[in-house]
């Protein structure tokens, strides 16, 4: 793909270099330090399975301009979905109006573009295959799913994917521009055994081609995985109550790390001085076992890009280091107001958006103890399996939803168990993590995270952790 | 209209059986202002069509904010090629538009006002809302406040004929605060949205309220593991109607995802439990003439004195269900109209008063609900009550519990139901939950 072109895009955009300029310049008429224009065209298209039938398919497109002027620490938005120069031209006036004086400088020429790396280089991009393709895809994983046990009685199958070609130029004299695949298989599978009826889901993607779907996962794990969650959830027990010592599988539980760590170095909540870590930088905040990153650069994952949605060049960011705050996620608007350098955090959902500081695949690096071992230390207590989400607040309470787990008795996972909720404060349970794993893992490429209303593909890993208290929510 | 008229003739044209197209545009402002000064300010018009074709029983949709001609009729053309890899499916089809008027004006649902309002003075209701919150010593940090209005109009056509529009509005102020230092820090917010800007309550009383839910969560303790009574405010019931509304959507039933999906006619809660969908309540925030199909929106009843009498459906769920549709088609699933369980005749203090030990629920973070077992679990922060009387916050706890098990165990139901969104309920006292703490 020729992602490095200023202007590779403009059959959609229909905009030139110097209309970009001029937009700029509209944008800064009154004043201001910044102006950017985000233009956004994305395909996207789905297939639905489910009731032995492909029930429907269907072909999305996206297309629009974002605005924007900084003005101090304040932001004017404008956006349209109307390419043509009048209406963009009203939606920079728009943005414009956030300041209000005589023009204080003029947009720079742009520079070329700088050779970036490409972290998707795929084979065989999912927009550009045929719908019957992609339909024995679905087909593929529906009927393993079905396969696996007698059991299963409701499978629903859905593949999504997309191309997003995005420009972002700005009075700083920067034109970038990417085209970023995204591809995504999920199967949710009921079984039923007497009268009850549980629910098991799968799925993985990434910005991967077809041929990630034929070699590193292919739709008929994804079939079975589901209806083994589903199927064993029939045997599960209710949760236990009270505090405990928590084991947290190695992959699923990086969605600890996303909402109890991540969230909380985002630079606006430590920039406002809402998030419990504001006055805490350098400080020690956890086990010394413990290190985390935040990294866009991974090749496939579903949270990496080329550029963010500011058009900086993204890097592997630190955030702890044995047990110390290292580093935040910037974005633009907070990197000047703190004078810190930019991260590559800065990322939107659509044009519709102002861009904020966000994590990319995030997670804890692997430590020392063998995964074996750890659930061998553990007398009686909780294995955490798999996740339905998280949530955390800025004073640093958090709670994960787990789907399914495991007792632990002598040293063994046990009797499974079924939806139980985990809750703590950030902090303390990063104090409390006192075994770190060597089997650092991923979790299942599909997770979409959530801020202020908007969607982002996000990725979360860690190896096996323990945690030595723990609230597990249930009923004993 | 004219739009979406015109590309379901081109439909036809091209051979489709039935065709649908729906239009929406849009004109958004929102002021977010933190700490006396705006932090941003959003203003953009935008528009979105949709569509859906259906030929010989298989059915395929499109979406586009191109509103260029030559990429409609593409992505009409794609659509009817598209549908021949859809699998025959019996129930695939639009509704037939029913004679009778449709009555747009009676529900009150377009202010004028709105799109007049000065913006010197929307900034101003978000900086004296947060303005009247900070001026409380106990808070001390803000994550801003805002109004945002929306205008909304909707155009919907199809091959049977349908061709109706109608515009909407809604405005919304806010406010997001902290109380307490950064180890113990607390936090909350309140909002208030309408359809009128006549009736949105003033910067006053959104501030005062988030000031209050706010500061009662200063110097939490932790409690026991054990099983109590739990008064549900009015949020909380909300969100328990949220769950029980996606358990009783004909789309999760007809797909068995719904612990409630076979008990259609049968009690599965006590007499306390009547719950409607009301999608002509002139001025609420779930009143609409007629859902994304064109099917009329009306009064349905769910469950009566406990038993479950209707599910909500869209024409498709309906036909798989063998059930009318009752008006609640959003997109291809289903949504509320005004969903709400009718209120008692407690106030909320005198249901408090009467509660020897128990604990107010105030809020609950993170996911734990499963509608294929009804199961609910969620960390949650309350009020611990004892002899009838507030005691002290709790917080880092869990509930657990089963909406099947719940709805048999409401016991007294508040006087207090409000229609600040489209789900919404009164305080209701459970008889017994399971919280999960030291």
């Amino acid at each position: 793909m020729n992602r490095t072109d200023s202007m590779p895009f403009e059959d959609h955009f229909s905009m030139s270099s110097g209309d970009l300029q001029k937009i700029l310049n509209i944008a800064l008429s009154q004043g201001g330090n910044f102006s950017e224009i985000f233009l956004e065209y994305r395909v996207y298209s789905s297939i639905n399975m489910e009731e032995d039938i492909i029930k429907e398919t269907s072909e999305n497109i996206l297309l629009g301009a974002g605005i924007r002027v900084v003005y101090g620490d304040q932001t004017g938005y404008g956006y349209t979905n109307d390419l043509s120069l009048e209406k963009v031209t009203r939606a920079a006036l728009t943005a414009s109006s956030i300041a209000k004086g005589p023009p204080s400088q003029k947009s720079l020429p742009f520079r070329s573009a700088p050779v970036i790396p490409n972290y998707y280089p795929i084979l065989h991009p999912a927009q550009d295959e045929s719908l019957e393709n992609k339909i024995s895809l679905v087909k593929a994983t529906y009927q393993s799913a079905f396969k696996f046990d007698r059991k299963i009685k409701k499978v629903k199958v859905s593949f999504t994917d997309q191309t997003r070609y995005i420009t972002i130029a700005n009075s700083k004299g920067q034109n970038l521009s990417d085209v970023q695949p995204l591809a995504k298989m999920t199967c949710l599978c009921i079984a039923e055994k007497a009268n009850k009826r549980e629910a098991g889901f799968s799925g993985g993607g990434g910005r991967v081609g077809l041929e990630y779907f034929a070699k590193d996962l292919t739709p008929e794990k994804i079939g079975e995985e589901a209806a083994q969650e589903a199927t064993s959830l029939l045997e599960a027990i209710q949760p236990p109550a009270g505090e405990m010592p928590v084991v947290l599988s190695p992959g699923h539980s990086g969605v600890l790390i996303h909402e109890a760590v991540g969230h909380l170095l985002e630079a606006d909540f430590i920039r406002k001085k809402t998030s419990i870590f504001w006055n805490k930088m350098g400080q020690r905040v956890g086990s010394e076992q413990i290190f985390i990153y935040d990294d866009p650069t991974i090749p496939f994952f579903r949270g990496s890009y080329n550029i963010d949605d500011e058009g900086t060049v993204p890097k592997k960011k630190p955030l702890v280091e044995g047990g110390k705050l290292v580093g935040l996620l910037q974005d633009r608007l907070s990197a000047r107001l703190m004078n810190k350098p930019l991260t590559g955090h800065g990322r939107r959902q659509d044009y519709t958006c102002i861009p904020v500081p966000r994590m990319s695949n995030t997670y804890i690096a692997e430590g020392e103890y063998d995964p074996e071992e750890i659930i061998k230390s553990v007398n009686k207590g909780f294995y955490a399996d798999k996740f339905q989400g998280g949530q955390v607040e800025d004073s640093g309470k958090f709670t994960f939803s787990v789907s399914s787990g495991f007792l632990i008795e002598n040293g063994k996972l046990t009797a499974p168990v079924k939806q139980a909720t985990l809750i703590g404060t950030n902090i303390d349970i990063l104090q409390k993590i006192d075994k770190v794993g060597s089997d650092l893992t991923f979790g299942l490429q599909t997770g979409t995270c959530g801020k202020e209303g908007q969607a982002a593909p996000v990725t979360d890993g860690c190896p096996t952790l323990k945690v030595a208290k723990m609230t597990v929510g249930g009923f004993k | 209209m004219a739009v979406a008229e015109s590309l379901v003739t081109f439909g036809q044209s091209q051979g489709t059986d039935e065709i649908e197209v729906s239009i929406m545009d849009g004109l958004e402002f929102s002021v977010d202002v933190r700490l006396g000064k705006i932090e941003s300010l959003v203003e953009a018009g935008s528009r979105y069509l949709g569509l859906r074709v259906i030929k010989d029983n298989k059915t395929a949709y499109a979406t586009s904010s191109d509103l260029n001609t030559d990429t409609l009729k593409r992505l009409v053309k794609n659509a009817i090629r598209r549908a021949e890899l859809s699998n025959t499916d019996e129930c695939a089809g639009l509704p037939i538009p029913k004679s009778g008027a449709i009555d747009i004006p009676n529900l009150n649902i377009y202010d004028p006002e709105i799109s007049e309002l000065d913006t010197d003075k929307k900034i101003t209701l978000a900086l004296e809302t947060e303005r009247i919150a900070l001026s409380d010593k106990r808070i001390t940090n803000s994550h801003g406040a805002s109004f945002e209005t929306k205008e909304i109009n909707s155009v919907l056509a199809n091959s049977h004929g349908f061709v109706h529009e109608y515009k909407e509005t809604f405005c919304s102020l806010s406010v997001g605060i902290q109380a307490g230092d950064t180890d113990s820090k607390v936090e909350d917010y309140w909002s208030c949205t309408e359809r009128h800007f006549r009736t949105l309550d003033p910067p006053e009383k959104v501030g005062k309220k988030a000031v209050a839910r706010t500061v009662r969560q200063l110097n939490p303790r932790k409690i026991k593991t054990q099983v109590v009574p739990v008064i549900f405010e009015p949020t909380m019931t909300t969100w328990l109607l949220g769950f029980l509304f996606a358990c009783i959507s004909g789309v999760a039933v007809y797909q068995k995802l719904s612990f409630i999906s076979d008990k259609l006619g049968e009690k599965i809660g006590n007499e306390h439990i009547t719950v409607y969908d009301d999608g002509q309540l002139p001025g609420k925030l779930g009143t609409r003439p007629y859902d994304s199909e064109g099917v009329p929106t009306q009064k349905t009843s769910v469950i009566e004195r406990g038993t479950l009498k209707n599910f909500l459906c869209n024409t498709y769920a309906a036909k798989k269900l063998n059930l009318p549709s009752t008006g609640n088609a959003d997109g291809a699933s289903v949504g509320p109209n005004n969903f709400f369980l009718q209120p008692g005749d407690k106030s909320p203090e005198d249901i408090i008063q009467k509660t020897d030990k128990g604990l107010i629920l105030i809020r609950t973070i993170g996911h734990g609900l499963n509608p294929v077992t009804g199961d609910i679990s969620r960390g949650a922060f309350g009020l611990w009550v004892e002899n009838g009387e507030i005691a002290y916050p709790v917080s880092e706890i869990t509930i657990a519990g089963n909406l099947g098990t719940i709805l048999n165990q409401i016991e007294e139901k508040g006087n207090d139901l409000e229609f600040r969104s489209a789900i919404c309920g009164p305080t209701v006292k459970i008889r017994e939950l399971t919280i999960a703490g030291k």
